[in-house]
C-alpha cells in the first residue's frame, strides 16, 4: 500500500509541474523529469502535431539505431491511427541524454526496441499529438505504468489545449483579425509606453496615420471583399516600409497609425513619404481588374510639437491627416505646416 | 412478413450482446487509458471499418460511453450475420490499434472476455 502511496505522490507532483509548465517544451520536460521516478525505461518519446516537434529525452547509454526504431515506430502508430500526412523524414528530433535512474542503464550499441508504450494526446476526439515510452527489454510495461502513463499523457494534452486557448485570446487582444496588424487595444498600450519613455528622456516620438483615400467607393464598386483584399495589401506595405522598431496598427476602418520611436520630424517624413510613394505605384488586384489607390498621411511628433501625452499626438496626427485630405488626397502632412508635401 | 420479422429479432438480440461486450470492453479499458483517448481509438476504430460495415457509423461515441440507440435501429434492416461480421470486425480492428499502441497490455486484459461473446454470437445466429 505504502508503494502505491509514494508513486501516487510522485504522479500528483508530475501533473502540478506539467500542469503549471508554459509550453510545449516545458511540458515535455516536465513529463520526462518526473516519469523516470514511476517506472523504468530506456527513452521517452513526444511529439507535437502542432509545430512538427518531436522531443526525446533518452538514457545516455541509447545507440542511435535504437533512437531511429523509437522515431519509426512512433510513425508507425501515427499511422495506425489515420495519421498519415505527418511526414517524419522532415522532422529533426531534439533528443537529449540524461541519467534515468541511479543505476547505469548500459544499454548494447545494437540493443532493439523490445516494448513500447505509446498513446496519443486527445482532446475533445483531435489527436494533437503522440507520447511514447521505450525499452531495450521485453515486457517491461505492465497495466500500472499504462495507468500511470495515460494519466501523464492526459495531463500533456489538457494543458496544451489550454495553452493554446489561451494564446488564441491572447492573439485576438493583440492583432486584429483581417490584416495581421496590431490592433488598437494594443496600439494604445505601446504608445502609453513609448510615450512614458520618449517623454521622459526627451527622445524624439512620432506618430504617423494613414487613410486610405476613396475607400468607401472601392466598397461600393467592387464589394467588401475586395475592400478587404486592399486594407490587407496596404498592411503588408506599411509593414514593408517601416524599421523594426516601429508599431504598425489598424486603428479603425481604413484608417492605420504607425508609431516611430526615436523618428523626429525629418525621419517620419521619409517614412512617410516612402509609404506615399509605395502605395500609389502599387497595383491592387481587385477581381479581374487592377486599380490604383492612394494614400493620405499626417504626422505629429515629440518634443517639436509639445505634445503633453499620447492622446495629444493622435490628436494632431489627425489634424495633420484632416490638412492633408482637405488639401487634394495622396500626400503627407506634418501637424502645424501650412505647405503639404507631396 | 415473418421472417423479417425472426431477423430482426436475431439481429437485436446480436446488437444486445456486443452492447454488453462493449460496454464491458470499455470498463476495462477506461481504466487503464482513460475516456479521452479511449474515446479517440473507439473513433479510429469506427472510421477503419464503417466503410465494409455502414451501420457502425450509427455507433455514437463520446468520452461518456458508447451509445447504441441508432445502431439498433440501424440493424434492424441488415441480417444478424452481418451485423455479427460488423461488430467483430470493428472489435478486431479495435484490438490491432490497443496492440499498435501497448503490445499485449491492453488485448490480455479484454480477449478473455471478446471470446466468449463472439462465440455466443455465432452460436446465435447459426441456430435455425
Amino acid at each position: 500500500m505504502r508503494f502505491v502511496f509514494k508513486e501516487l505522490n510522485v504522479l500528483r507532483s508530475t501533473i502540478t509541474a506539467i500542469s503549471t509548465s508554459p509550453g510545449v517544451k516545458e511540458i515535455s520536460e516536465s513529463a520526462a523529469n518526473n516519469l523516470p521516478n514511476l517506472f523504468s525505461y530506456s527513452s521517452f518519446c513526444v511529439f507535437w502535431k502542432e509545430g512538427l516537434a518531436l522531443y526525446l529525452y533518452q538514457d545516455e547509454s541509447c545507440a542511435a539505431p535504437f533512437t531511429q526504431e523509437v522515431i519509426r515506430n512512433m510513425a508507425g502508430v501515427l499511422k495506425t491511427l489515420g495519421e498519415e500526412r505527418v511526414d517524419f523524414e522532415k522532422i529533426v528530433p531534439r533528443v537529449e541524454k540524461r541519467k534515468l535512474g541511479p543505476q547505469p542503464m548500459l544499454m548494447a550499441p545494437r540493443a532493439t526496441l523490445k516494448s513500447h508504450l505509446t498513446l496519443p494526446l486527445a482532446v475533445e476526439g483531435e489527436m494533437i499529438g503522440c507520447i511514447s515510452v521505450n525499452s531495450d527489454q521485453p515486457n517491461a510495461f505492465d497495466a500500472q505504468h499504462l495507468q500511470f502513463f495515460s494519466v501523464i499523457g492526459c495531463q500533456m494534452a489538457a494543458t496544451l489545449e489550454h495553452l493554446r486557448r489561451f494564446s488564441s485570446v491572447k492573439s485576438m487582444a493583440t492583432y486584429d483579425v483581417l490584416t495581421g496588424l496590431y490592433n488598437r487595444r494594443y496600439f494604445e498600450e505601446r504608445l502609453k509606453f513609448e510615450t512614458e519613455r520618449c517623454f521622459s528622456y526627451r527622445i524624439p516620438l512620432s506618430l504617423v496615420m494613414v487613410d486610405i483615400d476613396h475607400f468607401k467607393k472601392v466598397n461600393d464598386t467592387f464589394g467588401h471583399p475586395e475592400g478587404d483584399m486592399i486594407l490587407r495589401e496596404v498592411a503588408s506595405l506599411l509593414t514593408k516600409s517601416v524599421r523594426k522598431k516601429d508599431t504598425v496598427a489598424r486603428y479603425g476602418g481604413e484608417e492605420f497609425i504607425l508609431i516611430l520611436p526615436e523618428a523626429d520630424i525629418e525621419a517620419s517624413s521619409i517614412i512617410a513619404e516612402r509609404i506615399r510613394l509605395l502605395v500609389e505605384s502599387t497595383l491592387f488586384d481587385v477581381g479581374k481588374a487592377q486599380l490604383n489607390i492612394t494614400v493620405s498621411l499626417g504626422i505629429s511628433s515629440f518634443p517639436i510639437h509639445q505634445a503633453g501625452s499620447g492622446s495629444d499626438l493622435i490628436k494632431m496626427a489627425d489634424q495633420a491627416l484632416y490638412d492633408a485630405k482637405r488639401k487634394g488626397r495622396n500626400r503627407v502632412c506634418i501637424f502645424g505646416a501650412n505647405p503639404g508635401k507631396n | 412478413m415473418r421472417g423479417d420479422k425472426k431477423a430482426s429479432l436475431s439481429s437485436d438480440l446480436v446488437v444486445d450482446l456486443y452492447s454488453n461486450l462493449l460496454a464491458e470492453i470499455w470498463g476495462i479499458v477506461s481504466e487503464l487509458i482513460g475516456e479521452t483517448i479511449l474515446a479517440l481509438l473507439f473513433t479510429v476504430a469506427i472510421r477503419d471499418m464503417a466503410d465494409k460495415h455502414p451501420f457502425l457509423k450509427s455507433m455514437e461515441v463520446s468520452e461518456d460511453g458508447i451509445s447504441m440507440h441508432r445502431v439498433r435501429e440501424a440493424c434492424r434492416r441488415i441480417p444478424p450475420e452481418e451485423v455479427h461480421r460488423g461488430f467483430h470486425g470493428f472489435i478486431t480492428q479495435f484490438s490491432n490499434l490497443c496492440s499498435a499502441l501497448a503490445q499485449g497490455v491492453i488485448s490480455r486484459e479484454i480477449l478473455p472476455r471478446v471470446f466468449p461473446k463472439v462465440r455466443e454470437a455465432e452460436r446465435m445466429i447459426s441456430q435455425p
